[in-house]
C-alpha cells in the first residue's frame, strides 16, 4: 500500500471516531438535561430508519419478506427465529420470482 | 483499515473516492459524514456507559456496531440487567468478524457468487425488525416510528445517500415526540 492510501486510514479513523466522541458527549449533555426522553427514544427511531432505508426501493417480494419478519418478530420477540424465518421467506419469495 | 475505523459504508465510500480522486481529506471526509448516525447511537448508550472509565467508554464506543448496539438495546429493553459486559462482548466479536471477514473478502471475494442472492442481505433487514420488536413500547411509539420510516423511504426514493436517510428520519422521529410532548402539555 501507498503512503497517501494509509494517511487516508488515519484520516478516517481520526474523523469516524470523533463523531462517536461527539455522540458521548452529546449523550452525557442530553442526559443531564430536561431532553433526557431523547435518548430512551432514540434507538426505536434509529432501528425503524435502519429497516425503512433498507427496504426502500426494494422488491415486494422483500417487502412481502419483511412482513412475514415482523409477524414472527410481533409473535416470538426472539432474534434468531425472526431472522430465520424471515430468510427463508426471503429465499422462497426469490425461489418464485417475486 | 476495518479495524481502526470500523464503520462499512463509510470505508467503502471513502476507498471508491480516494480511487477516483486521489484526494485523501475529501475521501476521508465523505466517508467519515455517512457516520453521523453514530452521533445519536452513541448519544443512546449515555445509561449503558454511565460509570465506566473514560478509557473503557473510548474502547467501547470504538467497538459498537450497527448491530450490536441494536442488540443490546433490544435486549435491555426486556431486562435491565443487560449492560456494559453485553455490548463489550457483542462489540468485540462484531469487530473480530468485520475485520477477518473484509480480510477474507479482499483476498478470496472475487471468486465468490453474489451472497446476496441467498437472502444474506435481508438477514440483516430481519434481524432490525426483530430489535425494533424488542424496543416497542407501545401505542405512543406508532406516530414518531411512522414517521421516522415514511421520511427514511422517502429520502431513499429521492436518491438521498441512506445514511443520510437514516439521520433525517431519526430526527423526524424526535421532532414527532417533541411535538406531541408539547401538544399534551398545552392540553394539561
Amino acid at each position: 500500500m501507498t503512503f497517501p492510501f494509509w494517511m487516508l486510514i488515519a484520516v478516517l479513523a481520526v474523523a469516524a471516531f470523533s463523531i462517536r466522541v461527539l455522540g458521548l458527549v452529546a449523550g452525557d449533555a442530553i442526559r443531564s438535561s430536561r431532553y433526557s426522553w431523547i435518548l430512551d427514544d432514540l434507538p426505536g427511531l434509529i432501528v425503524v430508519s435502519l429497516v425503512a432505508s433498507s427496504l426502500a426501493g426494494q422488491s415486494i417480494g422483500t417487502w412481502v419478506a419483511a412482513a412475514v419478519a415482523l409477524f414472527v418478530a410481533y409473535l416470538t420477540n426472539h432474534v434468531i427465529w425472526t431472522m430465520c424465518i424471515g430468510v427463508a421467506a426471503y429465499a422462497l419469495l426469490v425461489w418464485f420470482g417475486a | 483499515m476495518s479495524s481502526f475505523v470500523h464503520a462499512g459504508s463509510s470505508q467503502i465510500v471513502a476507498v471508491e473516492q480516494f480511487a477516483g480522486s486521489s484526494a485523501v481529506l475529501g475521501a476521508a471526509l465523505a466517508g467519515a459524514a455517512l457516520n453521523l448516525r453514530y452521533i445519536g447511537i452513541v448519544a443512546s448508550l449515555s445509561d449503558v456507559l454511565n460509570g465506566l472509565s473514560l478509557r473503557m467508554k473510548l474502547l467501547t464506543i470504538h467497538i459498537t456496531g450497527d448491530e450490536n448496539w441494536a442488540l443490546t438495546m433490544a435486549e435491555r429493553a426486556k431486562n435491565p440487567a443487560i449492560g456494559t459486559p453485553f455490548l463489550i462482548g457483542s462489540g468485540l466479536v462484531m469487530i473480530s468478524v468485520w475485520t477477518s471477514s473484509t480480510t477474507l473478502g479482499a483476498v478470496v471475494g472475487s471468486a465468490l457468487p453474489n451472497l446476496e442472492q441467498f437472502g444474506l442481505g435481508f438477514a440483516f433487514t430481519a434481524a432490525f425488525i426483530a430489535m425494533a420488536r424488542g424496543l416497542w413500547r407501545g401505542p405512543a411509539n406508532l406516530l414518531p416510528w411512522g414517521v421516522s420510516f415514511a421520511v427514511t423511504i422517502g429520502f431513499v426514493l429521492l436518491g438521498t445517500s441512506k445514511a443520510y436517510a437514516i439521520v433525517a428520519g431519526t430526527v423526524c422521529g424526535v421532532a414527532t415526540i417533541y411535538l406531541i410532548k408539547n401538544r399534551r402539555k398545552q392540553i394539561a
